[in-house]
């Protein structure tokens, strides 16, 4: 009787969620979107004994918090820290990393007081993390204090926690402009310090990241002046080169820990293309609407899903539709949430734990969750459009995962060519290596500003060093500008400035913009909007949509930094129309290369929105336009750039789209070989091909071809001198042209090897870019037209 | 080395070179080496660098420069002292003393430093300290003042010689300014700092609760106006005094460095005067 009851019950209640089952669904009924599928096996966990010289507060504590055991590599950590070593671990998401330096800091902090300093890239990560450290605190009765010190730390706070703070959670721009300037405020916590961690060291890459070496060579020269070398324990997501990026970070030898030993379920990854919708014009369907039909049959079958969409837009334009379908009751609470920067820390941090609570279905997403915040686990992780590296896919995919229960990640392809390259290459997806993190740390202007900042704290004597470079040369540029003075042995600061403050590590401009919406005659902040950003998204006129309820943007303030807004009703959203062009301001020098020029120089990148779309929901036709009035978006940087004279081109092209054609793959392949000679993120050197006058820019169509594109209507005139440009992203300049430019030939002799190298028949994103459908003579493609380009501008 | 200065040669080499846009390519042709950097490859750099624009070169010859005054008392040290009778050597009760009852003047040490800057952190210091005490019916001020980087040190160890285990410090916004900043230079020099656990009387604290919005700020030189009538003649502003000892040290001008000197001593005068004028024993309490 009442077996069959329980039966009855059973039969009635629903299927426990299973992504097995909507896997089979997928694979069944979209076969032919599918254009890969790869099963990553679970892996078994593999565990180690609580270390027997662990001291017995901490295994008290821990095991109260149900820690009876570590996976391997948190005992291998733990070894490698005890021995003394500099360590860094790369495991996947979720493997309990924490757990790898929190053993051996805590148990120091217990054993002898001794300090840690702990650098996260953001703050909301410091702030999870000192969550975390407190709660082993209460569990144990540790006596610990951990403590956030960042730009949020009240005044009255700062004096307990620098005399009393065992473990001080900050971030690298905190340490940089608030800390090492007043070391000797600091003196007691720099006797003691014993470890410093650095978590995720993969987003430490590029201009970012030799800062941040540069940070710690200060660092260690104050470490130095009290007599202290504390041990370096180092955290990274999956990269190419996790031990010799922190190696290079922290310019001393590393041990790497790369085995992880937490289990985890099966995962199933599928490369997703839309399907074609115009054969006759090779449309296909939006990737938005592929993201969003699987988000809805996932979250159907109760799974927890969460959705990557490539834009603050995009995040906003998915949370719409799927709230449509899923949050139409307003009296219950939402299933789905967006996540993304710009939304207040506060607003956040609910979110996180809205969804480690599992109380949220479906997560969209931009970029942001990339980073280590804790949001619990999930079932599905959905991907509109390819991140843009190999590395960043699998850590997004990485998100995705149980324990013990199999999980899904989707890439659904967009009609970027380089998105379509990946989704019909699968093969190349499956066994590319993650990419590399490169800093350049010994960068002239940047060692110049932080020999500055190092002057100031701490004299330098003629024998010291910074890092592995001999400081004299810039500190007599130091001293022709009356920074600092040469006494004696000694240099010493004299100026009356804090230089750290005119020096900022994330070369991010000018401040926020905070959104006000003045909709109930009050005036209330109800989003901040980063400096890049503001041009595109908070124009007059455009609809700005926070959690997906749309505001409408009626005054913009740039001077003042905020934008006035009021909620509205209406069935369309907005879409900045924006370009870049670039002008030559100044040639400091120039060289002939074969038949062509190669230049360095200054120039003004110009970045404009011209107006905007306004794009109907649902049906995305287009139904006008608005005008936008903005001051430009300026970049006085240094560049380089190659041209061939109109005779050599109209010799050795048969068309002018030949000619362009070959620019646009040549500044593709010059761009890579360049990033790799200068150790440079891609980001911090950029390309652009445009005509020798700024007039006219080119960019590439959705074919991979050439198109004008540009102010006046005049580009079929007479003069047509197309230039590839590198230019450094970064205001004034990074110094990457100057060394770029004498080694301009070796980059195109390297160039012209890279592509005959590939072994692509008409161009690929290794080598030109990528390029669809190639036509069919050989000689004609845009790889071969390339070849030809950088034939040019090559003599042996 | 060599390849590091190539470095910097070339980002100066950079703005100074600046061929006619319609000159044949020079092929081949590296920047010259090691042409002297023109002026506005200077600029350049200082540009890049966010420095503050370059100070005039005119690097006169130095004429009418005052000698330094006082003596040298150590390398890079000079010592200056000066005496004047004292107006009582009754004992004072500073407000808001925690006991009431009043302290001996012997006790007290009245204090003023002279800063490179107000930027603050580990790269500011005071170039001269000065302090006033009472002792033998006179009010003593003595001063120090650096003429080398090197006499810091020197300088820091004489001044923590004048306290005694009982000296009352007394300064102006000093809890807040000069005793953080001597506390870093101590630390630097990796001395113990001298006024750790001293009693400090800061005055800024009660001329501010007695004197808040009588006159247009609680500075002290528009309290010594105001309050004590005290009229000073061709002072230098504390503002000029950072630029002042710079320059002493790069140009080796001495004028405004003896102004400065003469402007602190006459800050720990006022202190003392201030001192006097707020005694609790003999002030009846307003209100």
């Amino acid at each position: 009787m009442s077996t069959d009851l329980a039966r009855l019950i059973a039969e009635k209640l629903p299927a426990p969620p299973d992504p097995g089952r909507l896997l089979a669904r997928l694979v069944r009924r979209y076969a032919d979107r599918i254009t890969g599928r790869f099963t990553l096996p679970a892996r078994a966990g593999c565990y180690a004994e609580l270390p027997d010289d662990l001291t017995p507060a901490l295994r008290t504590a821990l095991q109260a918090r149900g820690i009876t055991r570590l996976y391997s590599h948190q005992a291998q950590a733990w070894e490698s820290v005890r021995r003394g070593q500099h360590t860094v671990v790369v495991t996947p998401t979720a493997s309990g990393k924490t757990l790898c330096y929190t053993l051996p800091v805590v148990d120091a902090a217990i054993r002898s007081r001794a300090k840690a300093l702990y650098l996260f890239p953001t703050k909301a990560l410091a702030q999870d993390q000192v969550a975390e450290l407190l709660e082993l605190n209460r569990a144990g009765g540790l006596g610990l204090r951990a403590h956030t010190f960042d730009g949020d730390t009240p005044g009255d706070a700062r004096q307990a926690i620098r005399l009393h703070g065992d473990i001080v959670v900050s971030n690298p721009d905190m340490l940089h402009q608030g800390m090492l300037p007043h070391h000797t405020k600091w003196a007691q916590f720099f006797e003691n310090l014993r470890y410093v961690v650095i978590d995720e060291i993969h987003s430490y890459r590029g201009v970012f990241g030799s800062h941040l070496a540069n940070v710690l060579r200060r660092l260690g020269r104050i470490c130095a002046f009290y007599g202290v070398s504390p041990t370096f324990i180092l955290c990274s997501a999956t990269i190419g080169n996790p031990r010799e990026h922190a190696q290079a970070l922290i310019g001393q030898p590393v041990q790497a820990i790369t085995e992880s030993g937490a289990p985890c379920g099966e995962k199933h990854v599928l490369l997703w293309n839309p399907p074609v919708v115009n054969a006759d014009l090779g449309l296909r369907a939006s990737a938005r609407s592929q993201v969003t039909r699987i988000a809805r049959a996932a979250i159907r079958a109760r799974l927890k899903a969460l959705v990557f969409a490539p834009s603050r837009l995009m995040v906003e334009v998915l949370t719409k539709y799927l709230k449509d379908v899923f949050d139409h009751d307003p009296r219950k609470p939402a299933r789905i949430h967006a996540y993304r920067g710009g939304y207040l820390p506060t607003e956040r941090r609910r979110t996180e734990q809205l969804m480690r609570a599992g109380q949220i279905d479906g997560l969209v997403s931009t970029s942001a969750l990339e980073l280590g915040v804790d949001i619990g686990a999930l079932d599905l992780v959905l991907l509109q459009g390819y991140p843009g590296s190999i590395a960043a896919t699998w850590q997004r995919f990485g998100r995705a995962g149980r324990r013990q229960q199999a999980a899904i990640g989707v890439l659904v392809a967009s009609s970027q060519p380089l998105d379509q390259y990946i989704v019909q290459h699968p093969d190349f997806f499956l066994s590319a290596s993650p990419e590399q993190a490169r800093i350049a740390p010994d960068q002239p202007l940047i060692l110049l500003d932080h020999i500055r900042c190092a002057a100031f704290e701490l004299p330098f004597a003629d024998t010291d060093r910074f890092g592995g470079i001999e400081p004299e040369a810039y500190l007599q540029v130091l001293a022709e500008s009356d920074v600092v003075h040469r006494e004696g042995r000694r240099w010493e600061w004299i100026a009356d400035a804090y230089p750290a403050n005119a020096v900022n590590l994330r070369s991010v401009a000018d401040g926020n913009f905070v959104v006000v919406d003045r909709s109930d005659g009050q005036q209330r902040i109800i989003a901040e909007v980063d400096y890049s950003s503001a041009a595109l998204t908070l124009y007059e006129g455009a609809i700005h949509m926070i959690q997906s309820t749309p505001y409408q943007v009626e005054k913009l303030d740039w001077e003042g930094r905020k934008a006035f807004v009021t909620r509205t009703q209406v069935d369309y959203y907005t879409d900045a129309i924006d370009y870049t062009r670039l002008k030559v301001l100044e040639r400091f020098d120039g060289v002939r290369a074969a038949a062509g020029s190669a230049n360095l120089g200054e120039v003004h990148v110009v970045r404009r929105v011209a107006g905007y779309k306004k794009i109907r929901y649902y049906t995305h036709e287009n139904i006008g336009y608005g005008p936008v009035n903005l001051p430009d978006q300026e970049l006085h940087t240094t560049a380089l750039w190659w041209q061939l004279p109109q005779d050599a081109l109209d010799q050795a092209f048969a068309s002018r789209q030949d000619a362009l054609d070959g620019f646009l793959g040549a500044a593709a392949v010059l761009h890579t070989v360049a990033s790799v000679r200068v150790m440079a993120e891609a980001r911090d050197l950029m390309k652009s091909v445009g005509s020798g006058d700024a007039g006219a820019f080119v960019e590439r169509d959705p074919q991979g071809r050439g198109r004008w594109r540009g102010d006046d209507q005049a580009l079929e005139a007479e003069c047509f001198t197309p230039t590839v440009y590198l230019y450094d992203n970064y205001p004034g300049g990074v110094g990457l042209s100057d060394p770029l430019f004498r080694v301009q030939a070796e980059l195109v002799r390297d160039a012209q090897a890279l592509i005959s190298a590939c072994a692509c028949r008409g161009g690929c994103p290794a080598c030109v870019g990528p390029v669809l459908a190639p036509a069919g003579d050989a000689s004609v493609t845009p790889k071969a037209q390339a070849a030809r380009v950088l034939q040019l501008l090559y003599s042996a | 080395m060599s390849a590091l200065a190539e470095k910097l040669r070339q980002l100066r080499t950079q703005a100074g070179l600046v061929p006619a846009a319609d000159s044949p390519s020079r092929a081949g042709v590296a920047p010259s080496a090691g042409a002297p950097p023109a002026a506005s490859a200077r600029e350049h750099l200082r540009r890049l660098l966010d420095l503050r624009p370059a100070r005039a070169l005119s690097r006169q010859p130095l004429r009418h420069e005052l000698p330094l005054l006082g003596e040298s008392v150590a390398t890079g040290v000079y010592a200056m002292e000066r005496c004047y009778p004292a107006s009582a050597m009754t004992p004072l009760l500073p407000p808001r003393w925690p006991d009431g009852a009043p302290v001996a003047r012997e006790r007290f040490l009245l204090f003023d430093t002279e800063t490179t800057g107000l930027a603050g952190g580990s790269g500011t210091r005071a170039f001269m300290l000065g302090a006033a005490d009472w002792c033998e019916g006179f009010l003593r001020v003595r001063q120090l003042y650096l003429t080398a980087m090197a006499g810091e040190a020197a300088m820091l160890a004489l001044f923590a010689s004048w306290l005694r285990p009982d000296t009352v410090l007394v300064s102006y916004n000093g809890r807040s300014y000069d005793a953080p900043l001597l506390r870093t230079r101590y630390c630097l020099q990796r001395m113990p700092d001298p006024l750790q656990g001293r009693t400090h009387v800061d005055l800024l604290h009660p001329v501010r609760r007695r004197y808040r919005g009588c006159w247009e700020n609680c500075r002290l030189a528009t309290i010594e106006r105001r309050l004590l009538r005290i009229v000073r003649e061709d002072d230098l502003p504390g503002s000029e005094a950072p630029a002042a000892w710079r320059s002493f040290l790069r140009e080796g001008r001495t004028t405004a460095l003896m102004r400065v000197l003469e402007h602190n001593r006459q800050d720990v005068v006022t202190l003392a005067r201030l001192l006097e004028h707020l005694d609790e024993g003999a002030l009846p309490l307003l209100d």
